[in-house]
């Protein structure tokens, strides 16, 4: 991943967390939450290769983590992150299979997701944050799977389109 | 050549890794031992989605109403026929409690409600909701330090109790809401004043831990705030929540209890943030009130001798 395109996926994610913090999250939607941002972040860590999933993962937690509404320290969605995009882009050639249609890269996506909550749900029970009893804690992760998948199809074929736009035509190749 | 080349990429990739999570464990240790740089992006990120918020706040307001209104459909119709029961039943109640009203001047001294209504608040509208991606229960509002409104500061609303305020911006504030499974609050049972700690469970039920192990609680009991340290971050005094279970379990060394808030945190518009209060605010009671002493007071009857005169200081105490 060339350095204008990091820029550029940078500015993208910094907008869709602007849209999940102000949008988002003012529709109270039935069940629990739907994190946007994870969804459409772990679609395009799913796309990228290894350096390029590793370091969107880090980025992309690095402003999960500027959210003013989080409890858990500075870097832990980062970390969380990180490491769910080296998971990723270790088995690109089973997530592939999962890609190639809208449905069942939604549900790719909303299984990541659900993955990257109870990691980061387990590292905040290590740091000693208290996060709720463990029902509601499941909810949350079940209605955001939910809606990770209802939503994919809607998502999903812009944010395809948008990256090959950014593509260089060497990465094309 | 190429195996080569493929060894180095995948090196390099190793390192990439390596790097981001020593990065990434780096930030949390700077985070947990308290660097405010961390905070400080917290800041800056708060200070530019307020204004977004506000403005998307004024759109989208409807279709968040529009899909709470969806959610709660057959929820509102059973509660109007519940609160049609419950009205007739109160109408029956205000002629019974005209009589208890009279009472109830002569108590109100006694009462923290009367110093509340000295307690200087600053409304607020709510301009954003917590990310599904947290886990933490909060809220944003639209007013900050230039509107008096400072960290660790009581919010409420028309029912009660809402949270305290967590961070604050300049035109903009952070509530950290009742619910939220970090939040503790000292309470007192409204019926037997034993205290106790309320504490957020993410969702709609709290859990009371009663203080005091031979204390009781019962089912509709009111829970009112304790207060606390020169009124931050609560004020004495304010409806919390009422008992709605009470939890039986012989093991535990105090009676805990499920509770509901009064405040309806899932629908709340516009919020009151208590900036100032009354110095003379009226505390929960610490010094245990003195039993008054008994005193019997004897009078000897006069011995009933025919010959003895009667003398007028015949009688002593």
């Amino acid at each position: 991943m060339n350095p204008l395109r990091v820029a550029l996926n940078t500015a993208f994610l910094f907008f869709v967390f602007i849209v999940q913090e102000s949008v988002v999250t003012r529709v109270r939607l039935p069940i629990a939450g739907f994190s946007l941002y994870i969804a459409v972040l772990l679609a395009m860590i799913s796309l990228e290769e290894r350096n390029g999933a590793v370091a969107l993962g880090f980025i992309g937690g690095l402003v999960l983590d500027l959210s003013p509404t989080s409890d858990g320290p500075f870097g832990q969605w980062a970390l969380i992150l990180t490491l769910t995009g080296y998971l990723i882009s270790l088995n690109r050639d089973s997530v592939a299979e999962f890609i190639e249609g809208h449905i069942g890269f939604g549900i790719f996506i909303g299984v990541a997701a659900s993955g990257s909550f109870i990691t980061y749900l387990l590292f905040g029970t290590l740091l000693g944050e208290s996060n709720g009893n463990l029902s509601r804690a499941i909810v949350i992760i079940l209605g955001n799977f939910l809606y990770t998948v209802i939503f994919a199809p809607f998502f999903l074929p812009p944010l395809r389109w948008m990256r090959e736009l950014m593509l260089t035509s060497r990465e094309r190749s | 050549m190429f195996r080569s080349g493929n060894r180095r990429s995948s090196n390099r990739s190793r390192l990439l890794i390596v790097i981001l999570l020593v990065t990434s464990l780096f930030f949390i240790t700077l985070d947990l031992r308290g660097v405010s740089f961390t905070s400080g992006s917290r800041s800056v990120t708060q200070t530019i989605l307020a204004p977004v918020q506000k403005s998307v706040s004024n759109i989208f307001a409807p279709v968040g109403r529009f899909f709470s209104d969806v959610k709660s459909f057959g929820k509102t119709s059973n509660e109007i026929k519940e609160l049609k029961s419950q009205n007739a039943e109160l109408k029956k109640q205000v002629i019974l409690n005209k009589d208890i009203q009279g009472q109830l001047t002569q108590l109100r001294g006694a009462l923290d409600l009367a110093a509340r209504a000295n307690y200087k608040v600053v409304s607020a509208r709510v301009i954003g909701r917590g990310s599904a991606s947290t886990f933490s229960q909060t809220i944003s509002i639209d007013a900050g330090t230039a509107d008096h409104v400072s960290v660790n500061e009581t919010v409420i609303s028309a029912n009660g109790l809402v949270g305290v305020v967590k961070s604050v911006e300049s035109h903009s504030a952070i509530v950290l809401l009742m619910n939220d499974p970090a939040f503790r609050i000292g309470v007192r049972d409204a019926r037997t004043q034993s205290v106790g700690v309320l504490i957020g469970q993410g969702g709609n039920e709290y859990q009371f831990q009663l203080l005091d192990p031979t204390g009781e609680i019962k089912v509709g009991d009111s829970l009112i705030s304790n207060g606390s340290d020169g009124n931050r971050p609560f004020i004495p005094g304010l409806p919390v929540g009422y008992v709605t279970s009470v939890d039986h379990t012989s093991a535990s060394l105090t009676q805990s209890a499920t509770v509901k808030a009064y405040a309806n945190l899932n629908n709340i518009g516009v919020v009151s943030v208590v900036v100032s209060a009354p110095t003379t605010a009226p505390r929960s009671i610490i010094q245990p009130t003195p039993i008054p002493t008994v005193t019997v007071y004897v009078t000897p009857a006069p011995v009933a001798t025919p010959s003895a005169t009667p003398s007028p200081t015949g009688s002593g105490h």
